[in-house]
């Protein structure tokens, strides 16, 4: 969708943060920014100031389970990429800058880390990634491409590596990677100019292997300051080996009941190790450790256990902080350029960074601790925001006496109607028009008076949080254009009447949560057609007929939870696949188990659904997962749609010219604005991404312009030409003839009955919806205010504000950008333009000011779109958002 | 009416706290305890005493007998009858070449990092919310899954990427593990005459290919002629499996609590 559609995300973040529970950190090497991966499969970009304060910047959507790695990714400092790998084998190449995702891939096997190399081959230097993790090699790929190359394997007792370094030695000047197995014992390889060259050929075997008794090694570091140490890190131990030739210098237990998680030197003569409880310890090494000293090596062959050198400092967590519901990730971060900052860095599950700066002289004071020199969840900073960070029905949703809105727990968007249906956590159902809405959010302007503006409808029903809403119609025009499926926490499930509100049916058959929502395929049984498909936490799965009112068939008793749900329509099987790898086939009609597999069979059956369908499929496991396949999927159905308008806007300006009665003309689907709502985190509320398609916006105003009764403006193309150049013309006639007889057998041959039926649909929904309004004209006037650059030209803005009718944002807006296949990065509202914002810029200039200058590729898409919409809106009859009531009202 | 649902409210609260304090040990502690008799059955090789581990004769069909020491091949003596000439096939090991069932280590090592997940948290741990239960719970069942999975699900390889075969030419052989049977397929080669464009048609990745199956190696491009499988069971492999489910079911039972 990225490559050929010009589609810009703005978000609506709402104000409870993403759930961000932190899984992995990196520290960019010039100390820009912290870059930390969750559980959940999101990245988050922290930009960090001189001062050390770390504003998150933007999220990056695209992994679909948690991150177990991230590492930089080249070396030079005019681009920053990083690389991020996560549980189910994929990884991810991003620029840093602007969140782009540069390249993708999916490996079978899952990495647990991953460290970038510059291997120097002749003159040359080539950036490869080495990554370690569930499988017994050591894979290299390339940098740029994310290729695995070759292997690092070993020759004796292979077994998974735990963790890795690579050393680069002066005295050889050949590139050592040192690694321990799982079964504690030390690999080493050594990468020649010769292996780095080669490709594909023979696998590389280990120079040494030499068991350390390392068992549960956490991480290995080399001392960069006398490149003569290493440390490995056990659960239950930490120890210092000679770099040369590996012998044991010294070995330090852990206390009682904490295990290591890791650790670094600091610097030639001390190390900092850290628990999983969040704490850090740094100890100064035994005269045997340095090889400054005399004594270096002096201990080799009797070190004693349990000798425990001096400890000079312990970093505690506050002790004010939340309860952590998993390890925080702990790293020590030493930059090698100025402003040469020792950080010691530590990512919590709430989503928290803390960091300390540790001096470079440190005496012994084992009273004190260290203090901590920042530390920010994305909560705290979300709670920051002034004005506070808006959600989609905020103003809707104000409870007296309460400073939280209502949160939206589910949301679909019904484009033809641009209407979103918003479930929340007291179980009422919200109906509001979602240009208006979203105007009210993120724009000034007379609105913001009026009270219980945007007009909305509310149902209730739900006697607690509702989980999921569908409108079966949008999927498949099979069903009543009036129903509205919702399901709640209260095990119910309830059919709407969209248009009158009414309450149409409860079933109450499930006896768990109701998770998810689903239509069956097309090409099912008649009455299975009429169904939604339900599924529930007591992991059952029903098939509720709309038209029965009843439920026709519940697969329960699974004994793990649902994980897929797949179709195989023409044998009349529902196929049910659930978390421990079980997969239950069951018979729609009858309601029989037909069968229940288990392992290669059970994949099998599962990929023959695939195979079949593809489009049948629905993963419930993960909220990512489902937004990716919401994302690929509108993809689809955007490029359909594409080559559908193209065609029909080369109808409209061309029949519209000698057709008088302009009111037959189709009217086409509302898809210039997508409201997908997302959750990082499935306990979390929904925050609202408006994808607007810049040229469906385009094409939309163009096809009513067309259909306006003026004679004179028929087109702005076509005008263009009549002005231009005379004698164009009657060739131009010509080829709008031929055109027009294609095209007319196009759409009349298509499905006149269709077509008709159609229109009477949606003159029939036209007169029941909310209010009347120009869908198209509002998107526009939303998306222009948004893109404008307010605060750069003064007169410019004035002329915007009262001749066009534009607004002015109420704060900086959050805009996205999407790349390849799919993935995405979403501005977090707290993110900071300018290192001198706060001195010079009142807030109404950041708002324009903010859009521009913060990534290339973002601006270009900016600049993009506002040409060719203000290109659009000027050849246009009434080029001004300013509506009736504006006009009447006095200027000042 | 309300001071009623607060003493609900106050019970619920205590009974919630006592599922913490003693009932979550209690399956944590039964977990830990199925999960160990499981990873006993992995002999787990210690450094520098791999020559003591056990070493198993496993009988294979009526074709011959192999030896598993560990997770590895170490010595095979396998007759098989070819299709259409009468000779049999002896197949044996080279005493350096071992063969590495990779499924066997994989499931081992998840094993035994869903046990240390367990082993840090034990009975002196005092667990504050649910959710970090939870988050606990996903972390050992995500283990548990995986490792079953590497024994019930056999990756699939495309035929180049087979293992080498023995030392005959024209006959490949692959070992892996299918739930607990150790399998055994050997594909007898048929070498097609390098220019002919006959539909070649390389093969994808299977986990058994059938004959017919054609793809390209070093040029030379094959089709594979016969499939032999044999198979024989690992009880202690059936072992693990039901330990691993029989583990699995308290893991989401408590879960869901």
């Amino acid at each position: 969708m990225s490559g050929n559609n010009l589609v810009l995300p703005i978000v609506l973040w709402g104000r409870t943060a993403p759930t961000h529970c932190i899984s992995s950190l990196l520290v960019l090497d010039d100390c820009s920014a912290v870059i930390t991966g969750c559980h959940d499969g999101q990245i988050c970009l922290w930009d960090m100031t001189p001062e050390l304060q770390v504003p998150p910047r933007a999220m990056l959507f695209g992994h679909t389970s948690s991150i177990t790695c991230l590492a930089k990714a080249n070396a030079c400092t005019d681009k920053q990429y990083i690389v991020s790998a996560s549980e189910n084998g994929e990884m991810c190449l991003w620029d840093v800058n602007d969140g782009r995702c540069i390249e993708f891939s999916k490996l079978a096997c899952a990495h647990t880390d991953i460290q970038f190399y510059q291997f120097t081959i002749g003159t040359q230097r080539e950036g490869r990634l080495l990554c370690n993790g569930h499988y017994p090699e050591v894979l290299v790929l390339d940098a740029s491409s994310l290729e695995v190359l070759y292997s690092l394997v070993s020759k004796i007792s292979p077994d998974w590596i735990s963790a890795m370094s690579i050393i680069r030695s002066h005295r050889t000047q050949e590139d050592t990677v040192v690694a321990v197995s799982v079964t504690g014992i030390l690999k080493v390889w050594i990468i020649t100019a010769e292996v780095s060259r080669m490709q594909d050929l023979d696998p590389v075997f280990e120079e040494e292997s030499k068991p350390i008794q390392c068992q549960n090694c956490q991480s290995i570091s080399f001392c960069h300051f006398t490149q003569n140490s290493l440390l490995v890190v056990c659960s239950k131990y930490w120890r210092v080996f000679d770099a040369g030739d590996y012998s044991l210098l010294c070995s330090v237990p852990s206390e009682a009941d904490q295990g290591w998680t890791g650790g670094d030197f600091i610097s030639a003569d001390k190390v900092i190790v850290w628990t999983e409880d969040g704490c850090s310890y740094i100890y100064k090494l035994p005269p045997s450790c340095l090889s400054a000293s005399e004594h270096f090596r002096s201990d080799v062959g009797k070190t004693r256990e349990g000798a425990v050198p001096p400890l000079i400092y312990k970093i505690a967590d506050q002790p004010d902080k939340k309860l952590l519901i998993c390890p925080p990730v702990t790293r020590f971060f030493f930059s090698r350029r100025e402003p040469f900052h020792k950080l010691l860095i530590q990512g919590d599950s709430e989503g928290r960074l803390s960091m300390w700066n540790v001096p470079d002289k440190l005496s012994f004071c084992l009273s004190t601790e260290l203090p901590v020199s920042c530390t920010l969840s994305l909560q705290e900073s979300f709670d920051g925001l002034m004005p506070v960070s808006s959600g989609i029905i905020d103003q809707l949703s104000a409870q007296p006496g309460k400073e939280q809105p209502i949160k939206v727990t589910a949301s679909v968007y019904i484009p033809a109607q641009g209407r979103l249906v918003c479930g929340r956590e007291d179980g009422s159902i919200i109906l509001v028009p979602a240009t208006q809405t979203a105007i009210v959010q993120l724009l000034q302007g007379e609105h913001m008076l009026r009270r219980g503006w945007p007009p909305h409808r509310t149902l209730r029903g739900h006697r607690n949080k509702v989980t999921c809403v569908l409108y079966p119609y949008q999927v498949s025009p099979r069903y009543d254009q009036r129903a509205l499926v919702s399901g709640g926490v209260d095990f119910s499930v309830i059919v709407w009447d969209i248009f009158t509100g009414e309450m149409k049916h409860i079933f109450c058959v499930h006896g768990g949560e109701i998770t998810q929502l689903l239509v069956p395929p097309e090409n099912c049984s008649t009455r299975v057609q009429h169904c939604v498909c339900s599924v529930a936490s007591d992991h059952s799965v029903g098939l509720l007929s709309l038209k029965e009112r009843k439920c026709i068939m519940l697969a329960s008793r699974h004994l793990f939870p649902i994980q897929v749900i797949k179709w195989r329509p023409a044998d009349d099987y529902l196929v049910v696949g659930c978390s421990d790898g079980s997969v239950y086939v069951w018979q729609m009609d009858t309601g029989a188990l037909d069968r229940c597999v288990m392992g290669l069979t059970a994949v099998e059956i599962l990929n023959a659904c695939d195979e079949l369908a593809p489009a049948t499929v629905d993963a419930l496991s993960h909220p990512a997962v489902n937004l990716k396949q919401a994302m690929t999927r509108r993809s689809l159905a955007a490029l359909k749609n594409m080559a559908q308008h193209k065609l029909q806007t080369l109808a409209t300006n061309l029949l519209a010219a000698d057709n008088a009665d302009k009111g037959n003309l189709p009217k086409y689907s509302h898809n210039a604005l997508v409201v997908q709502a997302m959750k990082t985190n499935v306990s979390d509320p929904d925050m609202h991404v408006l994808f607007f398609d810049v040229e469906a916006v385009i094409i939309q105003l163009l096809t009513e312009e067309a259909q306006r009764p003026n004679p004179t403006l028929v087109s702005p193309r076509l005008f263009c030409m009549d002005k231009l150049n005379p004698s164009l013309i009657p060739m131009f006639a010509q080829v709008k003839e031929t055109m027009k007889e294609t095209i007319k057998e196009h759409l009349l041959d298509d499905d006149e009955e269709e077509e008709e039926e159609q229109r009477r649909r949606e003159e029939k929904s036209k007169s029941l919806s909310l209010l009347e309004y120009n869908l198209t004209m509002d998107t526009a006037k939303l998306f222009m205010s948004c893109l404008h650059a307010w605060g750069l030209n003064q007169q410019l803005d004035l002329i915007c504000l009262e001749r066009l009718g534009m607004l002015r944002p109420h704060c900086p807006i959050s805009f996205g950008l999407i790349s390849r296949g799919g993935h995405m990065s979403l501005m977090l509202p707290t993110f900071k333009v300018d290192q001198n914002w706060e001195l010079k810029l009142t807030l109404s200039d950041i708002v324009g000011k903010g859009t521009y200058g913060l990534s290339r590729a973002v601006t270009t898409q900016h600049l993009l779109s506002v040409i060719s919409l203000a290109n659009t809106l000027m050849g246009m009859t009434n080029a001004t958002f300013v509506g009736e009531h504006m006009k009447k009202a006095p200027t000042r | 009416m309300s001071s009623a649902s607060q003493v609900e409210r106050a019970v619920l609260e205590e009974e919630f706290n006592w599922l913490l304090r003693e009932e979550v040990h209690s399956v944590l502690k039964q977990l830990q305890d199925v999960l160990k008799e499981a990873s006993r059955r992995f002999a787990m090789p210690s450094p520098g005493l791999e020559s003591q581990l056990k070493q198993e004769n496993f009988i294979l069909g009526s074709e011959g007998v192999l030896t598993l020491q560990g997770e590895a091949l170490t010595q095979a003596d396998i007759n098989l009858k070819m299709a259409k000439s009468s000779q049999v096939l002896h197949f044996q090991f080279r005493d350096d070449k071992h063969w590495k069932l990779q499924q066997i280590q994989d499931a081992r090592n998840h094993v035994n990092q869903a046990l240390h997940l367990l082993n840090c948290r034990d009975d002196s741990y005092h667990f504050k919310t649910g959710a970090e239960v939870n988050k606990l719970m996903d972390a050992v069942m995500l283990q548990l899954t995986r490792a079953r999975n590497r024994l019930t699900t056999p990756a699939s390889l495309t035929l180049p990427s087979s293992p080498p075969s023995a030392d005959a030419g024209d006959v490949m052989v692959n070992f892996y593990i299918n739930l607990s049977k150790l399998c055994l397929t050997v594909y007898q080669l048929h070498v097609l005459p390098p220019n002919t464009t006959k539909n070649f048609k390389p093969a994808g990745s299977s986990v058994l290919h059938n004959p017919g199956a054609m793809f390209e190696l070093n040029n030379n491009r094959f089709e594979v002629s016969h499939v032999h499988k044999v198979e024989c069971v690992l009880p202690w492999l059936s072992d693990t499996l039901v330990f691993f489910t029989i583990s699995l079911q308290p893991a989401s039972s408590s879960k869901t609590r």
